[in-house]
C-alpha cells in the first residue's frame, strides 16, 4: 500500500466515534450558575440538570450557599418551579434574605429529618423538587449511589453539602468542589469534575 | 278562595303625600303562590343551644328540614300528615320525640311557627285565616328583630305584632327599613319564605372485626385493604376527595390507638391512602394486639382529577402537577406533621419575626412584599437564639469567634423598635468577617451589659 497515508491526520482519528479520550466533553444539559468564572469551568457552561455534586466545606456557613444563591432564584422562577427543598439545614433559613436575592420564597420547603438521606433520596426520586440541598455529615459510597441513581430518576439536581474530612473518600458525584471562604467571596477548587479546566477559581459577592 | 289570608286589608292605603311617595320604595307585596298557602311549618324550639342530633331525628318526620340557630329547628309537615294518620298524631309523636323542647308550634309559615315557639305556645295552627288573630297579640319580641328597631317601635306605642301589623307600609318601610317590613310579609304569608334545607354532612366510616387478635402490623394493614377500598369507591361515587383519614385500632384492654393521616390536598385512592397509613404505622407502637379497625374519614371535599401531562416533571415545560402534594404527604407520614414546612415572610423589624414558617403553598400565591428594611445586609441564615460571643484577650474589646478577632465590615444598622409589646430589641448590627472570611451578622446591645452576639451567617 504504497500510495495510502500512513499517518492521517491527528483531527481525523479523533472524530472516529469509537475512540473516547479522558478529557472529552459530553454535551450536558445544564442551567447558569450566576458567576462567569464558574459558567466557563463547568462542563456544559452551568451547573448540571441532573446528578449528584457534592460541596465540601471546612465549616458551615462560609458562604457555600451564595454560591448557589442566583441559580436557586433562576430555578424558582421558572414557570413550572417545582419545590426546592432544604433538608436538613444547619440554621434557620432567613426568608426575607433569599427574598431579597430574587428566590420565589414560597418554592423553598424546609425539611428536618432524623436521618437526611431517607428524605432526601424521596426528595430526589419524587420529580417533586427542582433542585435538593442536603447537610450531610456522614454519608457512605453506597449511600451517595443511591442518591445519584435518585437524581437521575426525578431529573432534579442534589447538592449535597458535607465537611472537608470527607475528600479523601470515593464519591459517585458527577461533580465535586470544595470551598473555602477568602476576604471578597469564594475560593472554589474542583476535586472532581467531568471539565477540561481544574484550576481554582475565586468568586466575588457582591457588598 | 275561603283560605286566602284576609292581610290585605291590615294595611291601610297610606294617606299623607310623604307616605305615598316612601310606598313606592316600599316592596309592594306579591300573592302568595299556591304552594306556599298549603304549607304546614313546625318550629320546634328550645331553650339551649338545637343538640346537634335534633336535624337528624328530625328527618324521620321529613325531608324538609331547615336549621334556625342557635336554639330552633323547622319542619315542613304537610307530605307527611298522610303518613302519621293526622294533624293530631303527628304532634304527639314530634313532641315524644323532642320532651326537651321548650316548645312546638305548627302554623303554615316557616316564621309564624317560629313566633308562635318563641311565645312558648305549643300549639297546632292550620287555618290560615286564624293565622293574624293568632299572632296579634304576642310580643314584637318574638320576632327577634334588632334591639334598637324594637326599642323605637315601643317608644311609639306598638307593642304587639298586631300592632305593628296595622301600621302603614309605606311609613313603615321608610322609618325601619324594607327588611324589617319583607319579615312582617313573610310572618303572614304574604312573601314566600323559602329555607335552606338541612343536609347532613356525610363521612365514611366502617369497622372491620377480624375474626383473630392481630399482633402484627402488617395483618393490620391486609386487614383494612377492604375498607380502603370501598372508601375509594365511596367518595368515586361522589366525585370527592378527603383530606383527613383516621385509623382506630382497638385493643382489649388498652385505649384505642389513633393513626391520623392529614392530606396536602383531597385524595381518594387507596393505594395512596394505603402506603401513606403503611409509613405511618411504622411509627406507631402497638401497645397491645389489636381487636378491631376503624376508619373514619373526615369531611368530604370537592375533587378535580388533575390530567397527566405530556412531558415528564424536569422535562421542558413538564409541570409536577400532582407529584408536588403527593411528596408532601409522604415526608409528613413519615417524618410527622411538624417536619416539614415553608418559609413566609412577615412585617416587622425585629429579624427574629421576619421569617416564619409556614404551610407549604402549593398554588401559586402573589409574591409577599419583602419589607425595605428586610432587604438590606440580611443574612441567609439566621440563629435560633443569638449566640454570645467572647470578647478577645488582646483588650481591644472586638468580639472574636472560633478563637480569632472579628473584623467589622460594614455597620452599624441600628435597630430600635418593638417596644409596643414588651420584647423590644436596641441593637447595633454588623458584617463582620472571621479569621478564614467568612461573613458573621453580630450585633452588640445598646442596653444592659453592652455585649456581643452572633446572630447570623451570611452562608
Amino acid at each position: 500500500m504504497p500510495d495510502a497515508d500512513p499517518t492521517p491526520p491527528l483531527q481525523q482519528l479523533l472524530q472516529h466515534p469509537a475512540l473516547w479520550r479522558g478529557r472529552s466533553v459530553a454535551p450536558v444539559a445544564t442551567f447558569a450558575t450566576g458567576f462567569a468564572a464558574l459558567d466557563q469551568a463547568l462542563p456544559g457552561g452551568g451547573w448540571p440538570r441532573t446528578g449528584l455534586i457534592e460541596v465540601l466545606t471546612a465549616q458551615q456557613g462560609v458562604g457555600e450557599l451564595r454560591l448557589w444563591l442566583p441559580a436557586l432564584a433562576l430555578l424558582s422562577r421558572a414557570a413550572e418551579a417545582r419545590w426546592c427543598a432544604l433538608i436538613g439545614p444547619p440554621f434557620e433559613p432567613f426568608a426575607p434574605a433569599f427574598a431579597a436575592a430574587g428566590v420565589q420564597i414560597d418554592k423553598l420547603l424546609v425539611v428536618r429529618p432524623p436521618q437526611p438521606l431517607w428524605a432526601t433520596e424521596q426528595a430526589l426520586r419524587s420529580a417533586a423538587c427542582d433542585i435538593v440541598f442536603a447537610w450531610v455529615a456522614q454519608a457512605a459510597s453506597r449511600d451517595l449511589r443511591r442518591l445519584a441513581l435518585a437524581t437521575e430518576q426525578g431529573r432534579a439536581p442534589g447538592v449535597i453539602f458535607r465537611p472537608a474530612s470527607a475528600e479523601r473518600e470515593s464519591s459517585p458525584a458527577a461533580l465535586r468542589l470544595a470551598v473555602q471562604a477568602v476576604p471578597q467571596g469564594l475560593r472554589v477548587r474542583f476535586i472532581k469534575s467531568r471539565s477540561v479546566t481544574r484550576e481554582v477559581i475565586e468568586l466575588a459577592f457582591g457588598p | 278562595m275561603k283560605h286566602t289570608p284576609r292581610t290585605a286589608s291590615l294595611f291601610p292605603e297610606p294617606l299623607t303625600d310623604v307616605a305615598r311617595r316612601s310606598a313606592s320604595r316600599a316592596p309592594p307585596a306579591t300573592p302568595v303562590p299556591r304552594a306556599m298557602a298549603r304549607e304546614l311549618w313546625a318550629a320546634v324550639q328550645w331553650s339551649q343551644p338545637t343538640p346537634g342530633e335534633a336535624a337528624i331525628e328530625a328527618q324521620d318526620f321529613t325531608p324538609r328540614v331547615s336549621l334556625e340557630p342557635p336554639d330552633a329547628l323547622l319542619l315542613e309537615l304537610r307530605g307527611s300528615l298522610g303518613l302519621f294518620g293526622g294533624l293530631q298524631p303527628l304532634f304527639a309523636q314530634l313532641q315524644s320525640r323532642f320532651p326537651e323542647a321548650a316548645a312546638i308550634a305548627l302554623a303554615p309559615t316557616p316564621l309564624a311557627a317560629l313566633v308562635l315557639a318563641r311565645a312558648g305556645k305549643s300549639c297546632c295552627l292550620v287555618d290560615a285565616t286564624r293565622l293574624v288573630s293568632r299572632l296579634s297579640p304576642l310580643p314584637l319580641r318574638c320576632l327577634r328583630w334588632p334591639e334598637q328597631a324594637i326599642t323605637r317601635l315601643s317608644s311609639m306605642g306598638v307593642h304587639t305584632i298586631g300592632e305593628a301589623l296595622r301600621l302603614p307600609r309605606g311609613g313603615f318601610a321608610q322609618r325601619f327599613g324594607t327588611v324589617l317590613l319583607e319579615s312582617l310579609d313573610r310572618l303572614v304569608g304574604r312573601r314566600a319564605d323559602p329555607r335552606k334545607a338541612f343536609r347532613p354532612e356525610e363521612r365514611f366510616q366502617l369497622r372491620c372485626e377480624p375474626s383473630f387478635e392481630l399482633a402484627d402490623k402488617a395483618f393490620v394493614l391486609h386487614t383494612i385493604t377492604p375498607a380502603l377500598q370501598s372508601l375509594e369507591a365511596f367518595l368515586q361515587e361522589r366525585q370527592r376527595g378527603i383530606t383527613a383519614l383516621l385509623l382506630r385500632l382497638e385493643h382489649r384492654g388498652r385505649p384505642a390507638s389513633r393513626c391520623v393521616l392529614r392530606l396536602a390536598a383531597p385524595e381518594h385512592r387507596a393505594s395512596q391512602f394505603a402506603y401513606l397509613l403503611e409509613s405511618r404505622l411504622q411509627s406507631l407502637v402497638l401497645p397491645a394486639a389489636v381487636r378491631c379497625c376503624e376508619l373514619r374519614s373526615g369531611g368530604l371535599l370537592e375533587y378535580a382529577a388533575a390530567s397527566d401531562a405530556l412531558w415528564q416533571p424536569g422535562e421542558q415545560g413538564g409541570g409536577a402537577g400532582a407529584r408536588m402534594p403527593a411528596f408532601l404527604e409522604r415526608l409528613r407520614a413519615r417524618l410527622g406533621p411538624d417536619s416539614v414546612h415553608g418559609l413566609c415572610v412577615l412585617a416587622d423589624h425585629r429579624p427574629e419575626r421576619l421569617s416564619r414558617e409556614s404551610e407549604p403553598a402549593l398554588k401559586a400565591a402573589p409574591a409577599s412584599p419583602v419589607m425595605p428594611w428586610a432587604s438590606g445586609r440580611r443574612p441567609l441564615w439566621l440563629l435560633r437564639e443569638p449566640s454570645p460571643l467572647a470578647a478577645t484577650q488582646d483588650g481591644s474589646g472586638y468580639p472574636g469567634h472560633r478563637g480569632s478577632r472579628l473584623a467589622l465590615l460594614a455597620g452599624p444598622e441600628r435597630l430600635e423598635t418593638g417596644w409596643w409589646d414588651g420584647s423590644d430589641i436596641e441593637r447595633d448590627y454588623y458584617v463582620a468577617a472571621d479569621g478564614e472570611g467568612a461573613r458573621l451578622w453580630i450585633f452588640r446591645e445598646r442596653s444592659g451589659a453592652r455585649g456581643w452576639f452572633l446572630h447570623g451567617h451570611f452562608g
